[in-house]
């Protein structure tokens, strides 16, 4: 509770000065809500907003194990020799530069409306971070060590799976990381491609001019983009307490 | 451990190598022969070839002309290795460390485990061996990497600077221990080493290199005791056998 | 103590353009790309009138009646079911010419269909529409979307439309069911009007504060407007013209085809000009439907200049 703290107290003066701002009118409650309608919001549409949040959750963590999984497969894959990287590489980096929405029909087209949609804009958004960090963290192994290994007549693959792939897993968690909060964007992109879950909430009370639902939504898809961060966090605690400076102290 | 604990040593051979990176010549002409059993420093400027000398005689690194004989022939892998840093897989304990070799080599886990445990009170470790990395002192981890490089039994023992980050104190003890060692196992030992000091002390032999190119310029064999301890250090034997070499040094500095 | 600062705020953009006279740049927000739908305010004179106006292009989700009651735009594009819901969220926003005084809102289906009517959309297949305007609300209560998949609109793209029989959607009568056709596909266009609902479209509308500060500028602006359609409505090549210059997107035949096309959405009522009756109408369906809480008196919706 303590260590919330410090994180707590700019949020709670930013959501009182919001609040006082709208009811002075120096701020249109109609372009912002004040965060009291937000608040009555979440309480009033809990059924709906919540159901929605369950289906977002489910499109986001799929789409984001997907890529964990697949990312680091890649990543490995690539890391096997050169002329491999320079073949298969820049595909890779498509995944990071093309805009979702530009191919948001093909989606539909492929994996229809609804779930399969979401979990695959998801999955496209966040999985180069996976990629490229734990490429990094396979290729940049100490050399000396690499020397170690070879000395003693290592294999290839004992050497990738006993000492680059344990040596990058601080990398790899950053990359995580990273695509954690991706995914839960991509996620919601998806659903507005897909039409269901928080993205879906959110397009429709736009439509609606309904603002309140608009933050209502927006923040319960923050705090999911949270919960992940905080996840992957503690899994980061577990993997490297022992021998990682970042989380030793 | 049934092991026999004189492993004996390996000599080497090294006839007209050479060895270059892209543009630069590092090792041009080297001739040099190292006796079973022998204690070689290696001493020169930096980028002598001293390392890149070092590597080839590991194996590391192929010449790019003449020939390097071993003998017997390494059909068993009994060559290790010590770095300047400990090196260790900072996610594994000690123990695992110490038993990696091993473990690489294809060595069942129970027999691997007694093995390094035994090396690691060869280093006066034992206590430490559930503990990682992370946690020892830089004393103690190039103690670790020395149980790591004896646990396979060497014939040949290669360091290249290993003491240099330590501080003297400690850098005396692992000198001492290191030559125990040697006069146990019979194996050969070549050091390579910036400081005077720890070549005199340590060594049998020592081969000075030239500032490039990685020709000899001395090569002296030392009239001093089999057994060295701190008494040595201060003696004017030493000293004479020191002021050899640092002439040596300073021609090529 | 809240008083004096509400006003102030409110009289300070429109005193600073009253200030200034007709000599400031007036910014029009479209809700759209540049296409025939907005034909007569591209034809307009505003020199004439004494007004310098930037027209800026919208797109979709283009939030012209926020921009409105931001201040990001002085006048603005919306549709009259769009101003009733702002005015309830508190943004006084005034519609001052009508456009489209019939709606080209519709549902386009598939030809090969065979369908009568908009019930029979709903019946199998699937719908992609904005669910979350006035008239999606008013169709589920009368046919129920039980039988029919409802999906997102897809914004003008018509992929998935062509690319599947049982696809139908949300559009415009005049602009996508021609794009199908050059498509290869022979649609059938039902307009929302036919169900009863039929808001004023494609509304030139300005904030409350603007149009009581500035009523001179308004003026011009609407006749302005009012030339400018009916200029359009004679000839509108040059407009066209300028129009596909900023959004080639569709063909310049295509342009001519659906200027033609629309006209007699346009031409049924006395040019931009709105009546009470409708807008009570719409208030109180609007009022029906759960959207707004009361319906306003119309002379509070919209202003005739």
């Amino acid at each position: 509770m303590r260590k919330a703290l410090p994180a707590a107290i700019p949020f709670l003066i930013v959501t009182l000065a919001m609040e006082w701002l709208v009811r002075e009118g120096w701020i249109k409650a109609f372009l912002v809500p004040p965060p009291s309608a937000v608040f009555r919001t979440m309480i009033g549409d809990a059924p709906e907003l919540f159901a929605a949040l369950a289906k977002t959750s489910i499109g986001a963590l799929t789409g984001f194990a997907l890529s964990a999984f697949g990312g680091i497969a890649i990543a490995v894959f690539l890391s096997s020799s050169r002329a491999i990287q320079r073949a298969f590489y820049p595909y890779a980096v498509f995944f990071q530069t093309v805009p979702i929405i530009a191919i948001a029909p093909l989606l539909v087209i492929w994996f229809g409306y609804g779930m399969r949609t979401v979990v695959a804009s998801a999955f496209i958004v966040s999985i180069f971070p996976v990629i490229a960090n734990t490429l990094d963290g396979i290729l940049s192994t100490d050399p000396a060590l690499r020397d170690l290994f070879r000395l003693y007549g290592a294999s290839p693959s004992a050497t990738l799976w006993k000492l680059r792939f344990p040596a990058a897993l601080p990398q790899i968690l950053t990359g995580l990381r990273i695509a954690g909060g991706l995914a839960v964007i991509g996620a919601i992109v998806g659903e507005f491609i897909g039409g269901q879950g928080l993205g879906s909430v959110v397009d429709v009370a736009r439509t609606q001019q309904r603002t309140d639902k608009v933050f209502a939504a927006v923040l319960l898809a923050s705090l999911l983009g949270l919960a992940l961060f905080g996840f992957i966090n503690i899994l980061s605690r577990i993997a490297l307490r022992r021998w990682h400076a970042s989380e030793q102290n | 451990m049934t092991e026999a604990k004189t492993a004996g040593g390996v000599a080497l051979r090294l006839h007209r190598i050479r060895r270059a990176f892209d543009d630069l010549v590092v090792i041009r002409d080297l001739t040099l022969n190292i006796d079973a059993g022998e204690f070689l420093a290696i001493l020169g400027p930096s980028g002598c070839g001293k390392s890149t000398l070092l590597r080839i005689l590991a194996g590391l690194l192929v010449p790019d002309g003449g020939t390097l004989d071993v003998t017997p022939t390494d059909a068993e892998r009994r060559t290790a290795f010590v770095f300047q840093d400990a090196q260790l897989l900072p996610w594994r304990t000690v123990l695992e460390n110490a038993a990696l070799p091993l473990e690489l080599m294809g060595v069942g886990r129970a027999e691997r485990m007694a093995r390094a445990r035994a090396s690691l009170a060869e280093v006066g470790l034992a206590e430490a061996e559930s503990r990682y990395p992370a946690q020892l002192s830089g004393g103690m981890r190039m103690r670790v990497s020395l149980a790591r490089a004896l646990v396979v039994q060497p014939r040949l023992l290669l360091l290249d600077e290993p003491f240099a980050a330590l501080d003297e104190i400690t850098r005396f003890r692992l000198d001492v221990r290191l030559r125990d060692l040697w006069i146990e196992r019979g194996m050969t030992v070549v050091f390579v080493t910036h400081s005077i000091t720890e070549a005199a002390f340590l060594a049998d032999r020592a081969v000075v290199l030239t500032r490039k190119g990685g020709g000899i310029k001395l090569d002296r064999r030392f009239a001093l005791p089999r057994v060295r301890n701190n008494e040595l250090r201060l003696s004017p034997q030493l000293a004479k056998e020191m002021q050899n070499l640092l002439d040596a040094m300073e021609e090529e500095a | 103590m809240t008083f004096p600062r509400r006003t102030f705020l409110k009289i300070l953009p429109a005193g600073l353009l009253a200030a200034c006279g007709n000599s400031s740049k007036i910014r029009l927000a479209l809700n759209w790309k540049p296409d025939p739908e907005f034909g007569g305010f591209y034809a307009a004179d505003y020199a004439k009138h004494g007004l310098d106006v930037e027209i800026l292009p919208g797109g979709s989700g283009t939030p012209t009646v926020q921009m409105i009651g931001a201040g990001s735009a002085e006048f603005g594009i919306i549709q009259a079911d769009e101003l009733l819901l702002a005015r309830a969220r508190g943004n006084d926003v005034v519609a001052l010419f009508a456009a489209f005084g019939n709606s080209p809102l519709g549902i386009m289906a598939h030809a090969s269909r065979h369908l009568e009517s908009i019930g029979d959309v709903l019946k199998n297949g699937t719908l992609a529409i904005e669910s979350g305007l006035p008239y999606a609300r008013l169709l589920k209560r009368k046919f129920g979307f039980d039988h029919v998949k409802i999906v997102p609109s897809p914004g003008g793209d018509l992929t998935a439309f062509l690319n599947d029989e049982n696809f139908a959607q949300q559009c415009f009568v005049t602009a996508e069911p021609l794009q199908a056709k050059r498509k290869g596909v022979d649609v059938k266009v039902f307009p929302i009007s036919d169900i009863g609902y039929n808001p004023y479209t494609t509304v030139m509308a300005a904030g409350g504060d603007l149009v009581r500060m500035n009523p001179g500028m308004a003026k011009n602006m609407v006749a302005a407007v009012g030339e400018g359609w009916r200029a359009y409505l004679d000839n509108a090549a040059p407009a066209n013209e300028r129009m596909h210059a900023i959004n080639p997107s569709m063909e310049a035949a295509d342009y001519a085809e659906i200027a033609e096309a629309q006209k007699p959405l346009i031409e049924s009522s006395p040019l931009g000009k709105m009546t009470t009756e409708r807008w009570d109408t719409l208030a109180a369906q609007l009022k029906e439907l759960g959207d707004i809480p009361q319906a306003p008196p119309a002379d509070q919706c919209f202003r005739d200049l």
